[in-house]
């Protein structure tokens, strides 16, 4: 029952930033033109037109962006017990940006094959960094720092790669560094309407193995006994995590951190089950992303941020603050 | 297979010339071990002599190099993981403890090998783990968070979970450490209860000799990867076996119907 509770209010919570997100810009619009435009589109409105061809398709990627990527990181944290796991902190993101990048460069690619090439990328960067972990041989404890430390190796390394690719092409440059700094717009709304399905069956997949997740997060050999396939299990749901987050990069580029910070907001008020704490994580990931992409694009008005630099930055400090409480504080457990 | 249905019948688990190592060190050798039901089994022996690595084996983490484990006349190697977890429950050494996640949630994943991705659970699984937090004092504290419990509170909860997996085989890595002297006789009492009463076979891990001989029915004491001794308890462990095994000498004495072994350390600051 208190789930039920802790679910209205993340949803109401999205709600109130959905509506600020569609309200909120260069021309305010009254939520209740915005609720007109949703439910009886005037062709004739200016108001209407930008609403539904601008605002509405901008929200709804920073909802699919920020649901899957939360989702993912409650998961990637869960699996492997890493508090700072995440798609952006172990090489996913980063990944998946060079795959499209190389697509698009390289090959000249239509949208399914940057899908394609997101997805290789974004399980190429994971591999990329656990490889790292191994190869360095800093410890085969995935909780430990190495882990993250290898994740922000590849990560520079994979984004360094991509931006020597994007001066390579000097006419398609302007058209993708602003993608590469991850920005919501609305002109990637064909991308989301292509995409969505991956994220869809990430989290399907991700809902179906909650319970055998939850229990790896007991550590795998206590999963074993208690009759989980961990490999299996593990496997599967780190892949769905890639699909879901590479598709988010291919839709928006790298919009990193939200699936870092979200599960340890959500965690201390819905537990660490993933059958709770995944609806609430993906439904808070939702509504900061969404409230991000408000405030980057009034906070500094007339310019205009782009969402995934203010998520950077909030991002950033929130890192900082939780490596402070896990890793360096006096007493710290770890 | 005549001989391993008849297996199954008087052996609910044992191992076969079982041989065990990890990288080039070889740490188990030739073990071969039945189990009966209905029989409470104390494993001792000095620290690194391989019990934890044996009950390993037992459960099927670690892979033997040589010989097999039969859980129900059956060789483990060719059972899921949830057929196993059906009949095996298993309390290891040590436990990771997550962040957020409280004492009711824990017992509830008990649940998984029964119900697996998508089975319900049903009342009387819940009332199996209700049961199982009564039995170790918890009843109470189903909402609190497990990182916050005290070191025993927090091996109780896991022993709960073990218990609420309602298996006929019962796997304890040094079920009363960490716990405090009422627990580990009331741990080792419900233990003994669920042998006696409801025939469970129970295979536990035990530094105390004096907790050995006081609830064990059988022992088997283990040297270096090898069985020093097995058989009924009070014989396996005798002055000459604690010597042995331990590297101590010990006095066996009687005292009102109990067996107590008393190490001469203890003997010389005036214990009886
Ligand atoms: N991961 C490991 N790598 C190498 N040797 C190990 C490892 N784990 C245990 N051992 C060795 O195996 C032997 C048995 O260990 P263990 O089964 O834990 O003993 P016990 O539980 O009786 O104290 C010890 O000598 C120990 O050093
Ligand atoms: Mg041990």
């Amino acid at each position: 029952m208190r789930f039920a509770g802790t679910c209205g209010a993340a949803l109401a919570l999205l709600l109130a930033a959905a509506v600020a997100s569609l309200s909120l810009g260069a021309t305010p619009i009254a939520p209740r033109e915005v609720l007109r435009a949703l439910v009886a589109f005037d062709a004739e409105s200016v108001d209407h037109f930008v609403v539904l061809s601008q605002r509405l398709p901008r929200a709804l990627i920073a909802v699919y962006a920020g649901a899957v990527l939360a989702a993912g990181g409650a998961v990637m944290q869960g699996i492997t017990g890493n508090p700072l796991a995440s798609p952006s902190t172990l090489g996913v993101s980063a990944g998946a940006m060079l795959g499209m990048l190389v697509s698009v460069f390289g090959f000249g690619a239509g949208l399914a094959g940057q899908g394609g090439a997101a997805l290789a990328g974004g399980f190429g960067g994971f591999a990329l960094t656990l490889a790292v972990a191994r190869l360095t041989g800093l410890g085969p404890d995935p909780r430990g720092v190495p882990l993250i430390l290898s994740g922000a190796l590849t990560g520079m390394l994979l984004a360094g790669v991509s931006g020597t690719l994007l001066l390579t092409d000097p006419a398609r440059r302007a058209e993708y560094l602003s993608w590469l700094a991850g920005n919501i717009n609305h002109f990637y709304a064909d991308r989301l309407a292509v995409f969505w399905p991956l994220g869809l069956a990430s989290g399907l997949i991700l809902l179906a193995l909650a319970r055998p997740l939850t229990l790896i997060g007991l550590g795998r050999e206590r999963a074993e006994a208690l009759g989980v396939p961990v490999r299996r299990v593990s496997r599967a749901g780190l892949a769905a995590v890639v699909l879901g987050a590479s598709s988010a990069t291919a839709i928006c580029g790298p919009v990193g951190f939200v699936g870092l910070v979200v599960p340890h907001l959500v965690r201390p008020v819905t537990g660490a089950h993933l059958a709770r704490l995944l609806p609430v994580s993906a439904l808070v990931g939702a509504a900061l992303c969404l409230l991000s992409d408000v405030l980057a694009r009034r906070a500094f008005a007339p310019f205009t941020l782009h969402t995934g630099v203010l998520l950077d930055l909030v991002g950033g400090v929130c890192f900082g603050t939780l490596v402070y409480r896990l890793y360096l504080r006096p007493g710290a457990r770890r | 297979m005549q001989y391993e249905t008849h297996c199954a019948v008087r052996y609910v688990l044992s191992t076969e010339r079982l041989k065990f190592s990890i990288g080039r060190s070889a740490i188990l050798h030739d073990i071969s071990l039945r189990f009966r039901p209905g029989r409470f089994t104390a494993l001792v022996g000095a620290n690194g002599s391989g019990k934890s690595s044996l009950m390993r084996c037992l459960i099927g983490l670690a892979a033997p190099e040589a010989g097999r484990v039969l859980l129900d006349g059956r060789p483990l190697a060719s059972q899921t993981r949830r057929q196993i977890a059906r009949r095996l429950a298993y309390l290891p050494q040590s436990s990771i403890c997550p962040d957020h996640l409280t004492v009711g949630e824990l017992v509830e994943l008990a649940g998984f090998a029964r119900t697996g991705l998508f089975g319900t659970v049903r009342a009387a699984d819940r009332e199996g783990y209700r049961e199982a937090l009564r039995t170790v004092g918890l009843a109470g504290k189903a909402a609190r968070q497990l990182s916050r419990l005290s070191g025993g509170e927090r091996q109780r909860a896991f022993i709960a979970l073990a218990l609420a997996q309602d298996t006929p085989v019962l796997l304890m890595d040094e079920p009363v450490n960490h716990l405090d002297l009422k627990y580990q006789y009331a741990v080792l009492d419900l233990l003994r209860d669920l042998v006696t009463g409801q025939g469970k076979t129970l295979v536990v891990v035990l530094h105390d000799l004096n907790l050995a001989l006081a609830y064990a029915d059988d022992a088997v004491l283990l040297k270096q990867g090898r069985v020093l001794a097995q058989g009924p308890a009070r014989q396996v462990l005798d002055a000459r076996a604690v010597a042995e095994g331990f590297g101590i000498a010990a006095d066996l004495r009687d005292l009102g119907g109990r067996r107590l072994c008393l190490p001469k350390g203890a003997q010389m600051i005036g214990m009886p």
